[in-house]
């Protein structure tokens, strides 16, 4: 990293710093602005989840004839053009923060599950065009056999600490008195990497070192404390990642 | 991002995929809303209908596309109009309301404000929680290395540290805004 990089991050990080000149603190300056907003750190009440669903739902209900479409022409323009105009930057303007450009931090992730079925998760752009990997994922989870009744979704996020999965899921017992539940994720070689143990689906927290690139399958299975740390086999969820085209 | 799956799943209501939705942009549509109405009931009541639009709209959404510009675009109409309800509903004398009640707000976010907000959020969120709250500390709450690293407990050089670290982490995840 340049001696530059160092002090422009230096002077975001509320140091003075003599090196910079006016054009570059204005412009690390509005992200100071974006950082110091409200809007960047409030956080909606919990029930607001609750209350979309129902919304959602509601709509759903009310337009039957909507919900029962299937596969819509896939080229289909949007509804409206400005609904899908976006946040689009006006052409010609620079960009607005000039930072240093860091090598971002290789993309990885392994997902962990409770007792549902992963689906497919696609792990690049669907643009295929190249630039930064993703850095969010959300999936949704569904039951197997073992447990028809599970399913929810899971929220993946990369961190400096690896991929942080939090994973909602219900139709699933909780588990306790010498049985817990462990994710797997699974390579082509059949390589077992664990990413967690949990005891209840509907609100967990788990992380994964591992690239989802090359562990695409992932699985969970019901546990014993026996001092056995290999997989019991006894799966209750099964997913695998399908490749981004 | 939402795994293709999901938002054909959107599509058809189905209530997981409605969830995973929300759970992926829920907090950053709502902070979009937040960004223009400065009301956390307001920003709600917009987050609520932008994902009601969503769905109605979701039909004729591409599902190989993106979902963030649209979602953001939504949001942003949606606050919109929720402001101007506001303003003509307001029949109190001006003298009265408080400053900054959203009836008072008058200039909307431009287009890259929004846009800012989301990406910057977006790129907190990677950030440890030690540093997350370090940067919110900072710039959020105004407060100095010594004024954090006494609310936290902790010595003024693992704030610096923690700070240096999260800002680095910062401008490696929004370099691509120099484009």
């Amino acid at each position: 990293m340049s001696v530059s990089d160092n002090d422009r991050i230096a002077y975001l990080s509320g140091e003075q710093v003599e090196s910079l000149d006016a054009a570059e603190r204005a412009e690390l300056d509005e992200l100071r602005a974006v950082l110091a907003s409200p809007a960047s750190w409030v956080e909606p009440t919990e029930d607001l989840e609750d209350r979309v669903l129902a919304a959602v739902a509601a709509e759903v209900a009310a337009n039957p004839s909507r919900a029962a479409a299937t596969e819509p022409a896939p080229t289909a323009a949007p509804a409206a053009a400005d609904e899908t105009a976006g946040p689009s930057r006006p052409p010609g303007r620079r960009p607005r923060f000039r930072l240093p450009r860091l090598t971002a931090p290789r993309v990885g992730f392994a997902l962990a599950g409770v007792a549902a079925v992963i689906a497919a998760i696609v792990i690049a752009s669907s643009s295929g065009t190249s630039g930064p990997a993703p850095l969010h994922f959300a999936m949704v989870v569904t039951g197997t056999p073992l447990a028809p009744n599970a399913h929810g979704s899971a929220d993946l996020t990369k961190t400096a600490s690896g991929w942080r999965i939090q994973l909602r899921a219900t139709g699933l017992p909780h588990l306790e008195n010498g049985r817990y539940y462990q994710a797997w994720v699974k390579n082509a070689a059949g390589i077992l990497v664990p990413v967690g143990t949990f005891n209840d689906a509907r609100k967990v927290t788990l992380w994964s070192g591992v690239p989802i690139t090359k562990f695409r399958t992932l699985t969970v299975t019901i546990q014993l404390a026996n001092g056995n740390p290999a997989s019991s086999n006894r799966r209750v969820l099964v997913g695998t990642i399908t490749p981004a085209k | 991002m939402v795994d293709r799956d999901v938002r054909r799943r959107f599509r058809t209501g189905e209530r997981d995929a409605v969830s995973a939705v929300y759970h992926a942009y829920g907090r950053l549509v709502y902070a979009v809303a937040y960004r223009l109405l400065s009301d956390r009931s307001l920003a709600e009541e917009a987050t609520q209908q932008t994902f009601v639009k969503a769905w109605r709209g979701a039909e004729s959404f591409d599902e190989n596309r993106e979902m963030t510009p649209w979602l953001v675009a939504i949001a942003k109409r949606t606050a919109i109009d929720i402001h101007r309800r506001e303003a003509l509903r307001s029949a109190t004398p001006i003298d009265s309301i408080p400053e900054g009640a959203p009836a008072l707000v008058t200039r909307a976010a431009a287009p890259e404000d929004i846009y800012d907000v989301w990406e910057v959020r977006s790129a907190v969120a990677t950030l440890p929680a030690e540093e997350q709250e370090v940067v919110r500390l900072q710039h959020f709450e105004g407060l100095t290395h010594t004024e954090i690293a006494g609310r936290l407990g902790v010595a003024v050089g693992t704030v610096k540290s923690r700070s240096f670290r999260a800002h680095k982490r910062l401008a490696a995840a929004l370099g691509h805004l120099r484009r």
